[in-house]
């Protein structure tokens, strides 16, 4: 068993997951979502041995290039997911979330992201790599499922507004609390991963811990908008369809810092 | 005064100040930083000469962002000082006593009746919230008990915490940007640099690469003595990632290069004729060696390390990298230029020769020995530790601000008839439905063993 076949067999199972999930979207029977979870955590099992392997395969962290660390942000975002799920028992919310891994996993596996394993250059030889994308990624995870519970909340609220909320859907005030709850874990993950561990990884290879490349602001930006969304609704009290909008900003602005950057933007980071 | 601190300790202005800089700092990556003011005047036209004023080429470090980051402080500052006494207060020296109809007001309350004199029902209702780790405090007044527990309530302070972590990591900042520097050394191997910001000297025994099987560049090392007057103090290998700190001084290894001023090569000379002629030549630059048969003479003359026939027919290198060496080696006997040929190490077989005379000599360029240089950063930074503080700071701030949800639960109870009255609320900002459950189930404690 090689680590491109457990990856695919991953990848069958979140599809297959995802499967059920939709089936119970339109069939409303709990054993449905229920297999549509186990799959997920199955799923997420094999991934795990996938990752497994390819860290034992390479020798070093697997998150170095393009496919490695959209199967990484796959997997953290499979793991927020369960754990999110789990916790707050949102079935509703697996469909959409399933689609966005998928989307991940199958632009891993397609031919524009080389998958071999490639020498890592001297600056990229660290545990702090280790520690900095695997936790930022983490965080992103949570940061993603906020996006989908706020969309959700979005159409959700609208929706009990015209009257037209459908009988058994998730109210809009409890989607407003799980993406709270999910910014609350995310941020302090982004900011230990993302800013803290960057700065310190900056320090020992470049001597820098901050040098303002466009990936760094990124990153500022992003954690930023979260501590808007933070403050407005702690302090002033801001709930519901701005709160919902600035989360899904936030991730987005996530987004653009993961590929964004990469492709649009050059930089010191750029060699993912 | 007052109005400066009502003004600085709002968070209308917070978010307008984080609003204002998110999106100044987008405008700093979407606008290429650092280059020429032609390339400007290419790229934006007109607008180039505005951008340059306005600093815009230089966003991060112009004096309108600096501002903001300063104003961003000060409201950071202000917010989180004046907001720390009464907090304090309410978490440490709270009011004891409450009005039961205060308690009902309560968005999470209850009530029950208890049958046991007034002292005992509040010492049980004390000992129920003491179990669930609640710290209690009792007061008695006009013949009613009111109790006040409380938990976790130092997640009261996380988001001080976090604040202050943040000045700290911005104050580091300003003491890097003032007082950090940061210099580039070139040492060669064997040799000893003085560095005398330092007022140390810092000798290179050994510099050395690693390569990957694959050939391509894995680590380069630097091992350096540390040396104080005539003392060697330390000796430490340094690599990529792993830079050497002495005195608040960090070396970090940058880059590499050759030195080609005294290379040597080991070249084989062979007779076409005689497969048992090789004579294997060391020699340096301008060096001459007599070979075997006693009367042809040969010189190095010239090297190069990546050669290449330039436009104008001469050779040249392409580069300071060993990626093509060549050397010219030229052939005399009795005074005479018999040859002169330049000999590639990379390309045994091919070889440019021009020859005066007759001769069957061969020339294989086997080895070049040179010394290689390291390219070694200096740097000092003062504002660093200030900066790692602030992060441990932050960081921590923001686990206690998240996962450790402070609560208070109120209970009053009164004498009402044969029973005592209880009145309990409670109160959590956050994890409100956790809280939800454990305060109902310490109300159906209380009442199940009434
Ligand atoms: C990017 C910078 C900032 C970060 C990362 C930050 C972080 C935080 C965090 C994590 C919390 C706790 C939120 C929660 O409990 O859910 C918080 C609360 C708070 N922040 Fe900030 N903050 C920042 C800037 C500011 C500024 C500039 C102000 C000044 C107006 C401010 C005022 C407050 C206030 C008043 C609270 C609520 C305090 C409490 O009672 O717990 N923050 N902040």
């Amino acid at each position: 068993m090689n680590e491109s076949t457990l990856f695919a067999i991953a990848f069958f199972t979140y599809i297959g997951a995802a499967f059920f999930y939709f089936f119970y979207l339109f069939g409303k029977r709990e054993n449905l979502a229920k297999m549509g979870y186990t799959l997920s955590i199955l799923g997420l099992v094999i991934h795990t041995a996938a990752l497994i392997l390819r860290t034992i395969e390479s020798g070093h962290a697997p998150f170095t290039n393009m496919y490695e660390s959209l199967s990484f942000l796959a997997w953290s975002a499979i793991l927020a997911y369960v754990i999110i799920e789990g916790k707050f028992k949102l079935r509703k919310a697996g469909p959409y979330f399933m689609l966005i891994v998928i989307g991940l996993m199958a632009l891993a596996s397609s031919p524009l992201m080389p998958a071999n394993a490639t020498p890592l250059v001297p600056a990229l030889q660290s545990y702090w790599l280790w520690l900095h994308v695997s936790v930022t990624l983490l965080g992103e995870a949570f940061f993603a499922v906020a996006f989908v519970t706020s969309i959700m909340y979005l159409i959700a609220d609208s929706r009990e507004k015209r009257g037209t909320a459908k009988e058994g859907a998730i109210s809009s005030e409890k989607l407003d609390s799980v993406s709270y709850r999910c910014v609350a874990i995310g941020f302090p993950l982004f900011t230990l991963g993302g800013l803290v561990f960057g700065m310190v990884w900056a320090y020992k290879a470049w001597g820098t811990y901050w040098s303002w490349d466009p990936k760094e602001v990124w990153s500022l930006i992003t954690w930023f908008v979260f501590a808007l969304y933070l403050h407005s609704r702690v302090v002033m009290g801001w709930k519901g369809r701005r709160s919902a909008i600035i989360a899904i900003l936030g991730f987005l602005a996530a987004l653009f810092t993961y590929f964004g950057v990469n492709y649009l933007l050059a930089g010191l980071h750029s060699y993912a | 005064m007052k109005f400066i601190l009502n003004y600085f300790s709002s968070v209308k202005l917070a978010i307008t100040l984080l609003i204002i800089i998110t999106l100044a700092s987008i405008l700093g990556t979407l606008v290429p930083q650092h280059r020429t003011e032609a390339e400007y005047a290419m790229h934006y036209g007109q607008l180039a000469p505005l951008l340059i004023k306005l600093e815009v080429t230089d966003l991060y470090h112009s004096w309108w962002y600096m501002g903001l980051l300063f104003l961003f402080s000060l409201n950071t500052a202000v917010c989180t000082l004046t907001r720390f006494g009464p907090k304090w207060r309410k978490a440490f020296q709270p009011r004891v006593e409450s009005e039961p109809s205060k308690i009902r007001t309560l968005k999470i309350s209850g009530e029950m009746k208890l049958k046991a004199p007034l002292v005992q029902a509040a010492e049980k209702v004390a000992a129920t919230l003491k179990s669930r780790h609640f710290r209690t405090r009792q007061a008695t007044h006009e013949g009613r008990v009111s109790i006040l527990a409380q938990k976790k309530i130092a997640g009261l302070f996380g988001s001080d915490i976090v604040h202050v972590g943040l000045l700290i990591i911005l104050a580091g900042g300003i003491i890097s940007g003032f007082s950090g520097m940061r210099r580039m050394l070139t040492i060669h191997e064997g040799r000893t640099l003085e560095v005398p910001e330092a007022g140390i000297s810092l000798r290179l025994d050994k510099f050395q690469t690693d390569y990957y099987p694959s050939g391509a560049v894995k680590d380069w090392k630097s091992t350096l003595t540390v040396i104080e007057g005539e003392q060697e103090i330390l000796t430490q290998t340094i690599e990529v990632n792993h830079p050497l700190s002495y005195q608040g001084f960090m070396f970090y290894q940058r880059n590499y290069g050759y030195d080609w001023q005294n290379p040597r090569f080991e070249i084989l000379a062979q007779k076409k004729d005689d497969p048992d002629f090789g004579d294997q030549l060391n020699l340096g630059l301008g060096e001459k060696t007599l070979l075997s048969d006693g009367q042809t003479e040969v010189e190095a003359i010239n090297f190069v390390p990546d050669f290449i026939i330039g436009e104008d027919g001469r050779v040249a290198s392409r580069s300071n990298q060993p990626n093509n060496p060549a050397v010219l080696i030229e052939g005399r006997q009795q005074g005479e230029r018999l040859f002169a040929a330049w000999v590639f190490s990379k390309f045994p077989d091919f070889g440019q020769m021009h020859s005066e005379k007759e001769h069957n000599f061969s020339f294989q360029f086997q080895n070049i020995e040179s010394t290689e240089y390291s390219g070694i950063e200096m740097a000092k930074d003062p504002g660093v530790n200030f900066i790692w503080a602030g992060c441990i700071l932050l960081t921590l701030g923001l686990f206690v601000a998240f996962f450790w949800p402070p609560s208070e639960i109120r209970v009053a109870l009164e004498q009402a008839q044969e029973r005592i009255q209880v009145t309990a609320g409670g109160i959590a900002t956050k994890n409100k439905y956790a809280f939800q459950t454990e305060f109902d189930t310490i109300l159906e404690d209380l009442r199940r063993d009434k």
